[in-house]
């Protein structure tokens, strides 16, 4: 529970941290980077397994893996399976936040059958081309991808039953107008389902160090 | 900081095993957002009418000429009589 306990304030302290408006840009344009290089493969930019390894290492539900092809599914590179936290039910609308190149959000189309429907959203413009190759390679209709900020998401309050998200809010400059958001575009009832990254360590006293490590 | 953002039930469940960082660990968590909507809880709360609802739930089941746990069990009679499951 100690341990735990401490988990718990190290999120806080590292997701309200402030930032200057350079800084911010300087984040930004640095995920936009990286992404941009894992869009074309994911392989070689992280610690952890990417691709089919890392589906089957968390314990994706084979059934829905075994229904997207072998090039969608090595474009993979999630921190965690969000699915773990709870049921999706056919006919449910759910967003995707950060989607990345779409595995997680193809997965819940898959899951919400053809009477629900699917967002994905990222702000990284290469992901959302390699997403929609991977939905081109599939038969699902009921999946939009489109480029967006977390802090701002572009849709009416109360638009989605399920709000999904992996290895994303810990790359968000401001996490709490980002909570904000998705609080407002979930429906009464609504659920949060996240697999994320949370620094257990000490953050740097330095705040250019820490601009620095935001991407470990 | 879910809380903050308006959540309830907010967990950490536990570890994906992923980290992407010696000093860093990958973790699923969950919340929801309850069954009153933002808009109408606010409504709510700036007419006083939770605070007075809290105020007669308090007194009508407070100790009186009939104890607290009887009310509670003519209440539940009721509420299945009435035919509420929720």
């Amino acid at each position: 529970m100690e341990r735990e306990g401490e988990g718990i304030t190290s999120v806080k302290r590292q997701w309200t941290m402030e930032l200057a408006a350079e800084d911010r840009r300087r984040i930004e344009e640095s995920i936009r980077q990286k992404y941009s290089k894992v869009a074309t493969s994911p392989d070689g930019h992280f610690r952890y397994p990417t691709g089919l390894a890392a589906l089957e290492t968390l314990d994706y539900a084979g059934e829905m893996i075994r229904k997207l092809s072998t090039s969608i599914l090595s474009s993979y590179c999630g921190v965690g399976n969000p699915f773990k936290l709870g049921t999706i039910d056919s006919g449910e609308t759910i967003l995707d936040v950060g989607c990345g190149s779409g595995v997680d959000t193809l997965i819940a189309a898959l899951m919400v059958g053809s009477e629900g429907k699917v967002v994905g959203i990222d702000m990284s413009p290469e992901m959302i081309e390699q997403a929609t190759e991977n939905l081109m390679k599939t038969d699902i209709k009921n999946v939009i991808f489109q480029e967006a900020s977390a802090e701002e998401l572009p849709f009416p309050d109360e638009s989605f039953g399920v709000v999904i998200s992996n290895g994303v809010f810990n790359l968000i400059p401001d996490k709490m107008k980002a909570l904000t958001e998705v609080f407002r575009v979930l429906k009464p009832r609504g659920r949060l389902m996240i697999a994320d990254q949370i620094l257990t360590g000490q953050l740097p006293e330095d705040t250019k160090a820490r601009i620095e490590s935001w991407f470990r | 900081m879910l809380k903050e953002a308006g959540f309830v039930d907010a967990e950490l469940v536990g570890e994906t095993g992923f980290n992407s960082s010696p000093v860093t660990r990958g973790m699923l968590f969950r919340a929801r957002k309850s069954a009153i909507s933002e808009v109408r809880r606010f409504d709510m709360q700036t007419k006083g009418v939770l605070s007075k609802y809290q105020e007669f739930f308090d007194s009508a089941y407070g100790e009186g000429a009939i104890d607290r746990k009887t009310k509670h069990l003519i209440a539940l009679g009721a509420s299945l009589a009435a035919g509420c499951e929720a």
